[in-house]
């Protein structure tokens, strides 16, 4: 059973749902134009959502077929993507991350002002942070992609770009080529891997 | 030409639906399923499909909605989840006794108490004596195809039944999967239009689902029966040309995996039957003789498929997805059946049950291990222990 890289995205209920899913396909149909096995999913529980609540979205990437399909949650996520840096102050976002993981984040702040919230970011082996609300432009939402909808507007032209770029910057995991291909926002996606800054820890 | 999307079970299930023409469309929120009638609405709302869409107030109201159009002569859909498919019960009944071919959706949901978003198959399960067709999909690829295969079986002048597609709450219906999208024409080519013979019409009337005296009952009793019988017939016509016709490779009845030297076998319906396969899989690397039989229709129930998939075992285990509190087997539903199935041939396999899945719980690979563990000891003696196994939560 080759390993399985878990990707968990948190995003802000209803004014992030669109984006933080959006990101999840980005991540997923990247790593899937790359020839891997991948999913990407809503959080079961987390929705239906509510306007702020945390909200967690994933992907898979794998060599082989992913076994554990099934599984509601990301329990050992590899990479953790935070849309809103808020939400780093009151959740465990690093939780059940095997030690090595890497974490992105949208923020204004510098990492050293982001680490003093993380209790266990000894299990980082960098932290990334990108201004991606800074390049991308707001997005409306909409609802349709949201509890196993098709997804109507096209995927990646909000904040998701900008972040999806510096995740490829960040892990190795993404071709940028590839997000770039698959994201609406193509130049976002490459602003955000020129803008983010990565620091290893 | 033909098309590969990424859909959710539920965008699955209202594109089969779409793709199948359906005119009057009956809608009721309840999660999971909710995701089909949103994408259906979106359908319908941007004049991608030409159909009625109307709100019911309740379960009842939206399956009352769907039978009513479907005598009316039109197709007609609806859908629940949970505790919408038991509110609307009263309503399965009136739908298969008039002999109406409505299709309803289930993406299942445990019931209550207590409330809980997961799959269990308990919800329309409790319904499966009510005379509709009945059965389970794995991937939302299967859904799609059932969803356009339902029709034509139940719409069959020998059938004329209405049909719950059945797919697993969140493990299929929202975790997206790929499907092939066929040529709408080579669908229309499948699937003719729905031919009621007696529709509700003011310009000649008829009478339907009128009271009758108590001992005109067994006759038409009789008649629904006598539709089961002639019912498998319809479904291996209408898989075979199916299969035909969009390249794809269903058996009618029950799909075996493995099986050909196999001692011990899983007998499992749903999304479930997935990881059933990559533990059949590791199991024979291990040098276990494992396989897998999953069940494509619950009702009709097939028989005969069943002994004969079943009997060149020396143990089955069921994997209960659905509860029947106080039943003969103390567990799940599915080991009744195959019991009674297997009961007439000289040689029968030993077989016990699994409670599996319930609440929406993952059936882990792990899970899968323990019961090939018992299955093969059961296989070694010839005997179960126990009818049913409580994996993880046995009373020791």
């Amino acid at each position: 059973m080759a390993e399985v890289k878990q990707v968990t995205i948190w995003a802000r209920g209803v004014t992030q749902d669109m984006e933080g899913r959006h990101l999840s396909l980005l991540v997923a149909n990247s790593a899937d134009k790359d020839g891997k096995f991948v999913q990407a999913w809503d959080d079961y529980a987390d929705l239906p959502d509510r306007v702020g609540v945390p909200l967690r979205k994933y992907a898979r990437i794998s060599e082989e077929e992913i076994e554990m399909r099934y599984e509601y949650e990301n329990k050992q996520p590899n990479v953790v993507i935070v849309m809103d840096d808020t939400i780093i102050k009151g959740m465990d976002i690093l939780h059940g991350m095997p030690k090595g993981g890497v974490l992105v984040v949208n923020s204004k702040r510098s990492a050293d002002d982001l680490l003093k919230f993380i209790p266990n970011k000894e299990l980082l082996s960098s932290i990334t942070v990108v201004d991606a609300s800074g390049i991308a432009a707001d997005v409306a939402v909409d609802f349709m992609g949201s509890e196993g909808g098709v997804e109507v507007a096209a995927v990646g032209k909000g904040i998701s770009a900008p972040l999806a770029g510096a995740a490829s910057k960040a892990t190795g995991l993404l071709k940028l080529e590839s997000v770039v291909a698959v994201a609406a926002n193509k130049e976002g996606v490459k602003q955000g891997a020129e803008a983010a800054k990565v620091k290893k820890l | 030409m033909a098309k590969e999307v990424f859909y959710s079970g539920c965008a699955a299930a209202a594109y089969g639906a779409k793709f199948s023409r359906v005119e009057v469309i009956s809608s009721y929120p309840i999660r999971p399923y909710t995701g089909i009638m949103m994408e259906l609405s979106k359908l319908v709302a941007n004049g991608d499909l030409d159909a009625e869409f109307v709100h019911g107030e309740g379960e009842h109201a939206q399956v009352s909605i769907a039978y009513g159009a479907s005598a009316a002569g039109a197709r007609a859909y609806t859908g629940s989840s949970g505790v919408g498919v038991t509110y609307a019960m009263e309503c399965y009944s009136p739908a298969a006794g008039g002999r109406l071919p409505c299709q309803m959706a289930i993406a299942d949901r445990a019931l209550d108490p207590p409330g809980d978003f997961g799959s269990e198959h308990t919800d329309v399960m409790s319904a499966r004596d009510q005379g509709w067709i009945m059965g389970w999909a794995e991937t939302p690829q299967e859904v799609f195809d059932n969803t356009i295969m339902y029709y034509r079986i139940g719409e069959d002048p020998r059938v004329m039944l209405p049909q719950f597609c059945c797919q697993d709450g969140y493990f299929v219906s929202h975790i997206p999967g790929k499907v092939i999208l066929p040529d709408q024409k080579a669908v229309d080519e499948y699937l003719p239009p729905y031919n009621n013979p007696h529709p509700l019409d003011p310009t000649r009337p008829v009478s339907h689902g009128p009271q009758i005296f108590p001992d005109q009952g067994p006759a038409i009793d009789l008649q629904r029966a006598q539709a089961f019988l002639d019912t498998p017939k319809v479904i291996a016509e209408a898989v075979k040309d199916f299969n035909k016709q969009f390249g794809r490779k269903y058996s009618p009845f029950v799909e075996e995996y493995m099986t050909d030297d196999a001692d011990i076998a899983f007998f499992i319906m749903g999304g479930h039957a997935r990881t059933a396969r990559f533990a059949v899989n590791h199991l024979r690397k291990k040098g276990v003789k494992a396989g897998m039989v999953k069940l494509r229709f619950v009702r009709p129930w097939p028989t005969e498929a069943v002994a004969e998939a079943l009997s060149k075992f020396k143990a089955v285990g069921t994997i209960e997805t659905s509860t029947s509190y106080g039943g003969a087997m103390r567990g799940g539903n599915l080991i009744h059946e195959v019991r009674a199935s297997l009961y007439d041939l000289p040689k029968r396999p030993a077989v016990t049950s699994f409670m599996a899945g319930l609440g929406g719980e993952v059936v882990t690979l792990n899970e899968f291990y323990e019961m090939a563990k018992i299955l093969t000891e059961a296989a070694k003696s010839g005997k179960v222990k126990k009818g049913v196994y409580w994996l993880g939560f046995e009373p020791d």
